[in-house]
């Protein structure tokens, strides 16, 4: 039997300890340890992007990344981007420019969005689509999704 | 995802020896092909070795030899990396070819190739850079050219217990004009049907191609007409690469397509890079 | 023209805010207590007998709490039409990945370890993967039951063949059409097996209650559908099974009916007191769960010189895959419509559902339409050049208008095609040649009416809270289409109260009412039809007690927002909470306690077909549309780049254009994807591509932008006169980049998907016979 890691870190700005199976996909501590169910799990492969968080601010994969990993590093997840009760930008476009049907890809793509805007607050089409072809969305939604991150653009 | 123990390795020796007690133990560097191929059962993965933090590893420098790009260094630093982007771009377009914005973030121009697809973007543009491989073993370090790393399909020149530490890009660089075409699918985060480098400086040209061959293969017949027999025509230059490649037949292109899309994709490498030649 | 306060406005999604933080509860976020993880063992081979299932090794497993295999199960099959399938395979293993066994473990690793240690021993059988080979007599018979089976009559299964369902249309006399056209084109058309591949995988959970009570949670697009065929299924009364729906990462057809939910109940049985879950992977998804049936068509249409169609004959088969339960509807449905969108007096389809070794054929947004309608508009094109039009305008002379008959003799009582059709042709500047060398443009038509039972029904509950505010139940799926949004807003209207003051929820069939299924683009309509009357009832019931309250006739009393008021004098009111909260007399007598309304649906403008000439009314509506592309082609590579695309679809009334609108987006990238990339690539019945590398969709990058319109001709039957339009929008793109190819390049594409390597060879071999 595989003993367990203890991994410090912050999620979403506060402060944790836990213990983690060293085979433990970042992608499933973060939805059944920290029960921030708003990761969702598409593929367990990196080809969806529906598990998409930001680590140390940079958009990962999560199911690529062992819970392990996550020692001394700061991990935002959606739950993460609302400020004191007030939507984020990214997300207010979202609703604004109606950039989701069916929502399960919605905060994946969001992640990838605000971390895009972060480092390009005025991105191109072409810089839209570098950044989030990584995130697929079934209902197809990507117009609007490119329209939401315009609204946000500086 | 089957269970298996992890290490988090501070300096290469310890590395080293988790490799050498072990020979079930897999490298975690960026970890995007080690866990699908765990989770897959490609690699049974009794202990991970994760060597992503180890300073020496995480060297990214430019100096007199040239380029070197260590083990721990994702695609998109690479890309980003001001010397890369300045003198050998061609690398850039490949590591940018890769996967999504989020898998570069994490995945390696190391892990790239040590994984040793035929398909791996990277290569045919190290290929044509002419790039070093420095590998760390129980021997002691030793360097291998990348034609040499490549041996086949998912096989490469790593014996058990080394590990790859860095890839140097040498100097002089060929500088003049480098471009990666690439034909897939759906020309959007897809696997090279195929890959093609070609690199050009002063009257020399060096190519390159991915998918096509159970390695990446430098396109020989090509590079002779041109580089010593004075074959100016694009077209019939192209049409050698026929010699030079085998390619298969799989989900993502015949072997025929192949064929052609090689003779197709190497004429326009050159034909983009022809302005060096006057 | 009647004005609206809370429809046709772009009211946002009632659950947006949960949708953009994370907090929307899919069925896999919901905490449910002590769990069980289920993993199933699936068949290796495509065909054949089990002879042993050995699960020992499985039980004997530290962690496992129990093993069911088929035999252990319970024996009635389920299915929705044609009542042929177990949820576990019994005797006999008809398709690569049929589940056999299943356990429940205390965690996933475990569960999946146990299925590795169940050792299965088959007689393998001869299989057929290819429904031309299989509907042929000598072909090794799949179900040889077939004869016994149970079936919703008006379906056609061949005892003693692989033959599950043939639909036949036969209008007017088609040897005299075709005697009376000028050219006469016959060509096959192909389409493969596509996925829905939706981002949220198939999941399902139960729980066996000690009080026999069976609950389960599922991703299913139709929760009573559910209940009703497990109930059947395990011979329990419906009042012992609740079945609970959340938000749905996406359906598309392929959560239709019912199918995990009888992998984990067994276990769930054994295990009372636990909620035993099974999450599907993708590589499971896309193996074990519905795809699209793969088409074969042969086409043969006669037209006079001056355009008009004269006659068609029409034949499909289709790859029904190893169970038909509820693929022979799809193929019934491509029957009744098999004139698509235009009007054409002789007719004759011949449609074949066939049994084969693939995987399990079903719904699929669009229902048979995008397959059998490639065919048809391809040869519109075909007709068009060889007869020197413009393909619009053959179009628009052979449409379907008003009073115009469907194949089954329907008549069409609103019709906008020829809108539809020039609308999507002016958005890509049609008639305006490009410069380009290697560019087209190409349009197509689309029709599509839902394909239900006649006697499909829905009802809603309308319950005006205490205060004034109104709680909505319906129990149709919320899957992203933005129904909770819009049946808010009809009862909305219906009531003259405001949306904002809605509240809705998911579907639980212990809690909310009837619903046959969210299916076939009717939900707007069907719901919507038993929302407003709901709706309706309530406001009665206010109208009734406004006029106790104020003293005036009923007629007299109207409702606004909060007021119920005296239309002769607005002075003269009494707020709604008043009469909501349980209202008495001044005396202290109570007079009618809380308001809820209630309403139902039927549709009454449905019939059965005769079985001979298929002729009758099978369309609760009928919704039109087209779309049109430009594109230009590398011919040296076969890439295409699409550089102009435009679907406009008739919305009767559009309840939210905002999310008409991305409907129509969302629908055109799918049929973008299925027309460029999209195929489910099977060897010997099994998949050789079950994941996102080489199960390539449509990423933002290569999604062009579009021009989405949403027309409103007023449906006659509609509420507000509003229709469906969630999966037309896909129809048409395929076709329609087809025929931009051959105007591009005179080339002739007639199957799916149009890949580059596919184009190239269609490229060369033009070049070599000319």
């Amino acid at each position: 039997m595989t003993e367990k890691l203890t991994i410090s870190f912050t999620v979403n700005g506060m402060e944790e300890k836990r213990e983690v199976p060293p085979h433990q996909t970042l992608l499933k501590f973060i939805r059944e340890e920290l029960k921030l169910t708003g990761t969702k799990e598409g593929c367990e492969v990196g080809e969806c992007g529906a598990c998409m968080v930001l680590l140390d601010n940079i958009p990962v994969n999560s199911c690529l990344v062992l819970a392990a990993e996550l020692d001394g590093k700061e991990l935002v997840t959606i739950e993460g981007l609302a400020k004191n009760g007030e939507l984020d930008r990214v997300q207010k476009a979202f609703i604004d420019h109606a950039a989701f049907q069916c929502g399960y890809c919605t905060p994946g793509m969001i992640i990838s969005a605000r971390a895009l805007l972060e480092r390009n607050p005025n991105p191109t089409d072409e810089d839209i689509s570098a950044a989030l072809s990584g995130n697929l969305c079934r209902c197809g939604a990507y117009q609007e999704i490119r329209q939401a991150i315009k609204a946000c653009s500086k | 995802m089957p269970a298996f123990t992890y290490q988090k390795c501070s300096d290469l020796s310890q590395a080293m020896k988790w490799l050498a007690e072990d020979k079930d133990t897999f490298l975690l560097a960026g970890g995007t092909d080690l866990l699908v191929g765990i989770r897959g059962g490609k690699f049974k993965a009794r202990q991970v070795a994760d060597i992503k933090d180890i300073e020496e590893l995480k060297i990214l420098k430019e100096d007199q030899k040239g380029i070197t790009i260590g083990a721990g260094v994702t695609l998109n630093e690479i890309a980003q990396f001001e010397p890369v982007q300045k003198n050998v771009p061609i690398l850039a377009e490949g590591c940018n070819s890769i996967g999504t914005y989020s898998v570069r973030n994490r995945a390696t121009l190391v892990g790239n190739i040590c994984n040793a697809s035929p398909a791996a973007d990277t290569a045919a543009p190290l290929y044509c850079l002419g790039a070093i491989v420095k590998i760390a073993g129980p021997g002691g370090e030793r360097q291998v050219g990348i034609e040499d790393f490549f041996t086949g399909p998912g096989q490469s020149a790593l014996k058990a217990g080394e590990l790859v530490t860095a890839i140097l890009i040498p100097k002089p660089y060929p500088q003049g004009k480098g471009v990666y075409k690439k034909a897939s699918r759906t020309r959007s985060v897809d696997l090279a049907t195929v890959g093609v480098a070609v690199q050009r400086w002063g009257q020399e040209v060096r190519i390159a191609l991915g998918a096509v061959a159970p390695t990446p293969v430098r396109a020989s017949s090509v590079e002779k007409a041109i580089n010593e027999e004075n074959v100016t025509d694009a077209a019939q230059a192209a049409s050698l690469v026929e010699k030079d490649i085998s390619p298969i037949s799989d989900l993502r292109g015949s072997r025929e397509y192949r064929y052609h899309i090689s003779k197709v994709l190497v004429r326009r490498g050159l034909e983009e890079t022809e302005e060096v030649c006057s | 023209m009647p004005t609206f306060t809370n429809i046709g406005k772009a009211f946002p999604r009632i659950e947006a805010e949960e949708k953009v933080t994370g907090s929307a509860e899919y069925i896999e976020d919901r905490c449910m207590g002590p769990m069980l993880y289920a993993k199933i063992k699936k068949s290796a081979i495509p065909h054949g007998r089990i002879k042993r299932i050995d699960t020992s090794r499985a039980e004997a497993l530290p962690g496992v709490r129990a093993v069911v295999t088929g035999k252990d199960c319970a024996k009635n099959r389920v299915g929705l039409y044609l009542v042929d399938r177990t949820f576990f395979a019994v005797d006999k293993v008809r398709f690569f990945g049929e589940p056999l066994a299943a356990v429940a473990a205390t965690s996933v690793e475990i569960a999946q370890k146990a299925v590795d240690l169940i050792e299965v021993e088959y007689e393998e059988l001869p299989a057929v993967f290819n429904p031309l080979e299989a509907m042929k007599p000598e072909a090794p018979l799949i179900h040889e039951d077939l004869g016994d089976y149970e079936v919703v009559p008006i379906f056609y299964p061949v005892a003693g063949t692989n033959i599950s369902n043939h639909s036949k249309i036969r209008k007017g006399d088609v040897d005299k059409g075709f005697a009376e056209a000028d050219v006469i084109i016959e060509r096959d058309y192909y389409i493969p097996q596509m996925q829905h591949v939706t981002i949220e995988t198939h999941k399902a959970a139960a729980l066996w209650g000690f009080d026999g009570k069976l609950t389960v949670w599922s991703t299913a697009q139709s929760p009573f559908t559910v209940r009703q065929l497990l109930g059947k299924c395990l011979d329990m009364p419906l009042h012992k099974i609740r079945v609970v729906s959340s938000y749905i990462g996406g359906g598309f057809g392929g959560k239709a009916g019912a199918t995990m939910e009888g992998l984990v109940i067994p276990l769930a049985q054994r295990c009372p007191g636990y909620i035993v879950r099974i999450v599907f992977t993708r590589e499971e998804d896309l193996q074990c769960t519905f795809t699209r049936q793969a088409m074969y068509a042969h086409l043969k249409t006669g037209v006079r010189k001056d355009g008009r169609i004269t006659a068609l004959e029409y034949k499909m088969i289709w790859d029904g895959g190893a169970y038909t339960e509820y693929g022979v509807n799809i193929t019934r449905a491509a029957a009744y419509s098999s004139a698509a969108a235009y009007d054409i007096p002789n007719l004759k389809t011949d449609s074949y559902c066939v049994y084969t070794n693939n995987p399990v054929g079903g719904p699929v947004r669009g229902f048979g339409m995008c397959e059998m309608q490639w065919g048809i508009e391809r040869q519109m094109d075909e007709i068009a050049r060889k007869l020197d039009m413009d393909p619009l305008e053959l179009r628009l002379l052979n449409g379907l208008k008003e009073g115009s008959t469907t194949a089954t003799g329907q008549r069409i009582e609103d019709s906008s095609f020829m809108n539809c059709l020039r609308t999507a042709a002016e958005a890509v500047e049609w008639g305006k040649r490009d410069t380009g060398k290697y560019r087209g443009k190409g349009l197509a038509g689309l029709v599509k009416a839902p394909a239900q039972p006649s006697n499909a029904s829905s009802s809603a509950i309308v319950r005006i809270n205490e205060d004034g505010t109104v709680h909505l139940s319906v129990s149709a799926t919320e899957m992203g289409q933005g129904m909770l949004t819009a049946m808010c807003q009809i009862a909305a209207e219906a009531l003259n109260i405001p949306a904002e003051k809605f509240s809705t929820r998911v579907p639980d069939t212990d809690y909310t009412p009837y619903e046959w299924q969210t299916v076939g683009s009717r939900t707007t309509y069907a719901c919507g039809h038993a929302v407003t009357a709901a709706a309706k009832d309530a406001l009665r019931q206010i109208k009734e007690l406004g006029t106790i309250a104020l003293g005036v006739p009923v007629e007299e009393v109207e409702l606004e927002d909060d007021t119920v008021f005296w239309t002769k004098d607005r002075e003269k009111q009494v707020p709604l909470a008043v009469l909501a909260n349980s209202y008495m007399k001044p005396t202290g007598e109570g007079i009618h306690g809380p308001i809820i309304g209630r309403g139902s649906f039927i549709p009454s403008n449905m019939t059965n077909l005769d079985p001979e000439t298929g002729q009758g009314n099978p369309g609760m509506f009928w919704t039109f549309g087209a779309s049109a592309v430009e594109l230009e082609v590398d011919p040296e590579t076969g890439e295409i780049t699409i550089l102009q695309l435009a679907t406009a679809l008739d919305a009767g009334k559009a309840i939210n254009p905002q999310q008409c609108k991305i409907q129509v987006h969302g629908g055109t990238v799918m049929g973008l994807g299925t027309a460029l990339y999209e195929e489910v690539q099977l060897k010997d019945g099994r998949i050789l591509n079950p994941n996102f590398t080489d199960y390539k969709i449509p990423t933002i990058e290569n999604t062009p932008y579009m021009k989405g319109f949403v027309l409103e001709t007023p449906d006659k039957g509609g509420p507000y006169g509003a229709r469906g339009i969630g999966e037309q929008p896909m129809i048409a793109v395929g076709p329609a980049i087809a025929n931009a190819l051959a105007d591009a390049l005179g080339i002739e594409m007639n199957t799916f998907p149009m890949t580059p390597e596919r184009v190239l060879k269609a490229i060369q071999e033009k070049e070599k016979n000319s």
